[in-house]
């Protein structure tokens, strides 16, 4: 869009002859509008802004206060710069993202997606490669093998993660006992669990199925057994697949077994995530099938008093695939505009920001999932038995997959969402689910 | 008949009577999930929660100060331009006003993006003027239709004698004009105030710096991610809604002549 | 016949700055959309010039778009032709039997000046299934009505009029004010004088309250409009246009394929389309109530 820049300058001439104008005429509106503008001072030459923008505004969150005291050390460090931060929950952050990277106005730290969700802005070339920063001191060793390639576009490095999480299920032991029914191994066992469990009056699963994510996660997870293995969105991509291939019609017909067995709550597709995971957490529901980062939330939620909560992972579908591969989840990560007017400085900050993040993170005890090795004695330093068999869990991790929406172009991954969405309210022939799939993705190649 | 208003009356007050309730619970009162409960304890500290945890006061005098400085400016430009198009003999009103009537039903969303590029090189984003701008041309086309309706009805003798008085237009535009039209600009004040006071989409998109933030987008932050203190959201959205309540009960009267002081005798 | 003839100057003076705002800050990022409909463009990186490619599959290929389209014009019919009259007949007989009807006007007023957050939270916990404890089922359940019961927000066939519902419970009250106000700015002596001609009561309001209440009611008819067209909080709020676009409409679909899917052309579109839907309607309107007015006077 080239001819946006004229035209923004033809538009700001026209709000500036229109402000002067009324400003003119006779009144308060003009001169309180100038005041305003005042507001937003230009830093003097000595004095550094840096805008961070973040998805923490929760102060509930462990990771709100982690992020304030790093932020404060290191303006306590460096006294002449001032770290600003613009704190948004995930859908405005999105949005406002996408908003200035369309006028090329990114803040001088942003968060972003991992691998196809951050390839349209990697590819307008608006985020700044940070190798030689995380290799100058260090940084990049503390950072698990592995991760920063979801991050690393033809070679260079663009975002750094502070989660990598893995999907699991979390459990109410006690609901459990009172249905009189054990962890399920397989998945057909696990449909078995959900019946019981609604024999017993007791609602089986919960899920936040407004924000369409979290069910398909759920899929995907089905998915990666019923291929066998990973790399089945991989194969699509690379033409050896297509939607229609028999290890996607198999997922779609276990998922819809487990829908139509009532494992979810009613009006699931109402429930947003919080609504949904709250389910969970209040003890309204025996089973969550969520990434790691819920750990810290279930931790201290009323459902886990008394170690009352446990985790399993991913059981078989039909015989197939190993529980020990899981939905991976590599988190968010910190991206530096590649046009900050104070790149030096930006990265300085991110890179004191990431090396003291495992620390502080391990304290607040929010070290579970974290993208960096971390180093301590979680057990001493109090961290629950949930924490622990979660950790113990990433130990076992032989691979896995990424979330459509990482790994598929954002317009295949919306109408695959909302397909998968339309199985919480209505039974659909799984072939015709697959051609949905396989029409939308040719059409947005 | 009367049984019908009555059932309306109970309708309508319904929600702040909940959310008020809800603000006093405890998370378990809350989950429990009965409706006409009351808490068995107010539970006060959810208000001073909310006041701290949510940036109240900051969010609050921002909000303030966007949306009356908005409202001055609607209403300097628009009651302007009103008197042209009703007053004035030439034969441009008609379509003046067929311009502001057609972008009356203009989403803000739609904007967004062109407006982003325009105050980035305006050198405005993240001030309030990148919110006020747009708020006061988005306002504009409904006051324009509402003050002109209204000034249209004003008998012309008033400025046939002012003229032979030897006023100028300007006079007569303040001195004459404006006061008649009170109660139209308690309308305009009074649907900029609502429609502005909930705005959050362009307050979170154009303001990035914490102490310029307004409350809408406080009280949706705050909603959605706060979420282990049900009560405490409760408050929040209580404090939230406090003031356009406040100032609507203040200036109901007043707003109920000028909505339609024009339109009737028309 | 307007009296003051000034110079273009002083035209000027009083109707650019305002116009300039305006045009400045709400018709240019219009005409910025339109180039934008002709790309194809992710919002972000290179864009490519396609024509009316966008439109095309818009009108051809999108099985989204014509029923989000329907949606919309059917809350903005039931908007005009269910709430307003039914404003309007609550007005009259607030003017009619209550002394002192102020107080019910400014509480039948409360839910549009509260958030939309607000109503659909209430909403949501009033329409949520039975086994969640939602307030309609069981007052369904309770008298005895228990198969009416059902999954308000997420059966795809009931889901768009829960919402429908509640937005045109939320502005009632609206349009209660602005007619109830009518009502009682129609001088009384009209109705002294239709008394001594024997029209008394419901009679009078036929052939008094209705012909003289038009204008405002055109007034009521264009905030109704705008109102049904913009609806996008409070879907957003209850549904996100789900499930799998059952609820979805023009704004949540324009804003899912701008933002979510990234295809900021084809929203762009979307967004054309509308707008050149609010000029069809906003003509719509005038030129019935031009009619309405030349029959009446």
């Amino acid at each position: 869009m080239r001819k946006s820049k004229w035209l923004g300058l033809a538009m700001a001439g026209i709000v500036a002859v229109g402000l002067t104008a009324c400003g003119g005429g006779s009144g308060s509106g003009g001169e309180g509008g100038g005041q305003a503008a005042k507001g937003g001072a230009e830093p003097k030459q000595e004095n550094i802004t840096i805008t961070f923008q973040n998805i923490y505004p929760d102060q509930t969150d462990p990771k709100y206060k982690m992020l304030r005291t790093i932020v404060d050390n290191y303006e306590k460090e460096h006294p002449n710069i001032k770290i600003e931060l613009d704190s948004l929950n995930t859908d405005q952050q999105k949005l406002k993202l996408k908003t200035q990277a369309a006028s090329k106005e990114v803040p001088d730290i942003t968060v972003v997606n991992p691998a196809a969700q951050m390839q349209p802005f990697v590819d307008a070339k608006l985020f700044a490669p940070l190798n030689d920063m995380v290799e100058q001191n260090g940084l990049k060793d503390t950072f698990q093998e592995g991760i920063l390639d979801y991050y690393t576009f033809d070679g260079n490095l663009y975002a750094l993660p502070d989660g990598n999480n893995i999907a699991l299920v979390y459990y109410n032991k006690k609901l459990f006992e009172q249905a009189g029914v054990e962890v399920p191994t397989t998945f057909e066992e696990m449909i078995e669990v959900v019946k019981k469990l609604k024999d017993a009056g007791i609602q089986p699963m919960a899920i936040g199925e407004k924000d369409t994510w979290t069910g398909s996660f759920l899929f995907m997870n089905i998915l990666l057994r019923t291929n066998g293995g990973p790399g089945f969105l991989q194969d699509v991509l690379d033409g050896k697949k297509t939607f229609e291939d028999p290890a996607f019609i198999e997922a779609v017909d276990a998922f819809q077994n487990l829908i139509q067995a009532g494992a979810f709550q009613e009006g699931a597709t109402s429930f947003d995530y919080n609504a949904g995971e709250n389910l969970f957490k209040t003890g309204q529901a025996a089973m969550y099938f969520m990434g790691s980062w819920a750990t810290g939330g279930i931790e201290t939620s009323s459902a886990n008093e008394n170690g009352n909560v446990g985790v399993f992972k991913f059981p078989t579908v039909n015989g197939k695939g190993d529980v020990n591969e899981f939905m991976l989840a590599p988190g968010s990560a910190f991206a530096i505009s590649a046009d900050s007017k104070h790149l030096e400085e930006t990265k300085d900050f991110l890179n004191y920001y990431m090396l003291n993040y495992p620390k502080e993170a391990f304290k607040l005890k929010g070290a579970v999932g974290l993208a960096q090795k971390v180093e301590g004695d979680f057990r001493a330093a109090g961290y629950s038995d949930m924490a622990m068999e979660v950790l113990a869990m990433f130990e076992d991790v032989k691979g896995g997959d990424l979330a459509f929406d990482n790994t598929m172009n954002p317009g295949t991954a919306q109408a695959h969402l909302s397909s998968i969405q339309n199985l919480f309210v209505q039974k659909t022939d799984a072939s015709a689910v697959a051609k949905e799939h396989q029409t939308a993705y040719e059409q947005n190649k | 008949m009367l049984l019908l208003l009555a059932v309306l009356l109970v309708t309508q007050l319904y929600p702040l009577l909940w959310l008020f309730a809800y603000s006093l619970k405890t998370n378990e009162e809350i989950l429990s999930g009965s409706f006409f409960s009351l808490p068995s304890a107010a539970q006060w500290s959810n208000f001073a929660d909310a006041i701290e945890a949510g940036n109240y006061f900051r969010y609050l005098g921002n909000s303030l100060l966007v949306t009356s400085l908005t409202m001055a400016g609607v209403i300097l430009l628009s009651s302007l331009a009103a008197f042209a198009i009703t007053r004035f003999r030439w034969k441009g009103g008609q379509l003046v006003m067929l311009v502001f009537l057609v972008g009356m039903m203009i989403p803000m969303q739609a904007t967004l993006l062109p407006l982003m590029v325009v105050f980035k090189h305006a050198g405005i984003l993240n001030t309030h003027l990148s919110l006020i701008l747009p708020y006061i041309a988005f306002q504009m086309p409904i006051s324009v239709f509402i003050l002109s309706g209204f000034m249209r009805t004003i008998p012309h003798e008033i400025e046939e004698s002012a003229v032979v008085d030897g006023a100028g237009v300007f006079r007569i535009f303040r001195s004459i004009i404006l006061p008649i039209s009170v109660p139209p600009l308690m309308t305009v004040c009074i649907l900029t105030f609502i429609n502005i006071w909930n705005e959050y989409i362009l307050a979170a998109t154009f303001v990035s710096a914490e102490r310029l933030k307004t409350l809408p987008f406080g009280v949706y932050s705050f909603v959605s991610q706060y979420s282990a203190n049900y009560g405490a959201i409760g408050a929040y959205l209580v404090l939230g809604a406090a003031p356009v309540i406040l100032i609507y009960f203040l200036l109901a009267e007043r707003i109920t002549k000028g909505m339609v002081a024009g339109a009737v005798k028309g | 016949m307007n009296v003051l003839k000034v110079s273009r100057w002083t035209i000027a003076a009083f109707v650019l700055p305002c116009l300039i705002f305006y045009a400045g800050l709400v018709f240019v990022p219009v005409l910025v959309s339109v180039y934008s409909s002709l790309l194809d463009w992710n919002g972000i990186g290179e864009s490519r010039f396609v024509g009316i490619d966008n439109y095309i599959r818009l009108f051809t290929a999108d099985p989204v778009f014509w029923p989000s389209v329907r949606r919309t014009l059917v809350l903005a019919v039931l908007s005009m032709g269910l709430q307003l009259p039914f404003a309007l007949f609550v007005a009259i007989l607030l003017n009619r039997f209550i002394r002192r009807p102020n107080f019910l006007v400014s509480s039948y007023f409360l839910p549009v000046i509260l958030s939309v957050v607000i109503i659909g939270q209430l909403w949501k916990t009033i329409y949520n299934p039975t086994s969640l404890g939602g307030m309609l089922n069981q007052l369904l359940t309770a008298i005895g009505a228990g198969d009416l019961t059902r999954a308000w927000l997420t059966d795809p066939d009931v889901a768009i009029y829960a919402i429908y519902f509640v937005a045109l419970w939320q502005y009632i009250g609206y349009h209660v004010l602005i007619q109830f106000t009518g009502i009682r700015n129609i001088p009384a002596d009209i109705y002294e004088a239709a008394r001594i001609d024997g029209a008394e009561g419901l009679k009078a309001d036929r052939y008094i309250t209705l012909p003289l209440i038009v204008p405002i009611f055109k007034i009521s008819m264009v905030l109704a409009f705008i109102g049904s067209l913009q609806s996008f909080d409070l879907i957003m709020v209850m549904t996100g246009g789900g499930p799998a676009h059952a609820t979805d409409v023009i704004s949540t679909h324009m804003y899912n394929m701008s933002f979510l899917s990234m295809k900021y052309g084809y929203g762009s579109a979307i967004a054309v389309f509308l707008v050149g839907l609010c000029l069809v309607a906003t003509l719509a309107i005038n030129f019935l109530f031009g009619k309405l007015d030349k029959r009446y006077s």
